[in-house]
């Protein structure tokens, strides 16, 4: 997982920038870039659109860079300006995009399977009544090889693209949830809500990787 | 514990994220550990939460298409040289 960057990078990172410097450019370019694209194309109706708007935005940055203050990080900061220069783009295009689309529209229900568990008027109510398959203690070669994150990386690219997008920032950048919300524009609850679902299903994917390998 | 501070298997999972965020207030934050502590079910998953939290950040970050990646660094000398 990345580290986190501090505020003090952020702002040698922003004098760099602000002196011209390409290769400090090009770092944030491909650090960012593909969430970028991905969040972009959320609010937009096609890839070259959300390229445009990948790339106005970062045109927003470097303009703003002498406002620049370091009250958010660098990267919410450009988020902010992305998500902004998106949904501008998204209605200048007519396209409203209700937020259960992107966010999947089941997030009112229980993220586990609730047959798992005892039901109403059991005695048991709500404990395991079937517990998951236990895939803890799989050999490490097993567990961290190329399949696995082959299942993690299919598991993500299922998922409704808010989920998505939470779960990679959160989990495979290693981004605060401070961060995402911000960069995203969601409330707290919803993006615990969001990335606790992502969570689940990459689980559950995962879950039934290890039981399907040592069955075979 | 008494019984209506108690909770259940399925509240517990619903609340595994926040509790590995460290998010959960005080109260339910007391009731998720003494629930942990006899649950033997719900460790598991706590335990498989972290695994998968762990093993997604070893994906690889994908890479920006060349083409955008030519047009940006144009825009950023382009900026400079106007600047
Ligand atoms: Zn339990």
């Amino acid at each position: 997982m990345a580290d986190p960057r501090k505020p003090p990078d952020d702002l040698v990172l922003v004098e760099r920038l602000r002196a011209g410097d390409e290769t400090a450019f090009m770092m944030l370019v491909d650090e960012l870039g593909p969430s970028m694209r991905r969040v972009a194309r959320m609010y937009v109706s096609s890839d070259a659109v959300a390229d445009e708007v990948v790339q106005e935005a970062w045109l927003g940055v470097v303009k703003g860079l002498e406002g620049f203050e370091g009250r958010a990080s660098l990267r919410t900061w450009i988020f902010r300006i992305l998500v902004n220069t998106a949904k501008t783009r998204g209605l200048r295009e007519n396209r409203s995009v209700p937020f259960a689309t992107l966010a999947g529209d089941d997030l009112d229900q229980p993220t586990f399977d609730p047959s798992a568990f005892g039901g109403p008027g059991d005695p048991n109510a709500g404990a395991w009544s079937t517990l998951p398959f236990d895939w803890r203690g799989m050999p490490e070669e097993r567990a961290e090889g190329t399949e696995t994150l082959h299942v993690i990386g299919g598991a993500i690219a299922m998922l409704p693209p808010m989920q998505a997008e939470v779960i990679r920032l959160r989990d495979v950048l290693g981004w605060t949830s401070d961060e995402v919300c911000n960069a995203l524009d969601l409330t707290e609850t919803n993006q615990r809500v969001l990335l606790h679902r992502a969570r689940t299903k990459v689980r559950s994917a995962l879950e039934e990787h290890f039981r399907s390998v040592s069955e075979a | 514990m008494s019984v209506d501070a108690s909770i259940s298997c399925q509240e517990v999972v619903e609340l595994l994220s926040a509790y590995l965020d460290g998010e959960l207030d005080p109260f339910t934050l007391e009731r998720v550990e003494a629930h942990l502590a006899g649950c033997d079910g719900c460790t598991m998953v706590l335990e498989e939460f972290r695994e998968t939290i762990r093993l997604s950040g070893g994906l690889t970050v994908e890479q920006v298409d060349e083409t955008q990646r030519r047009t940006l660094l144009e825009a950023f000398r382009n900026w400079r040289a106007g600047s």
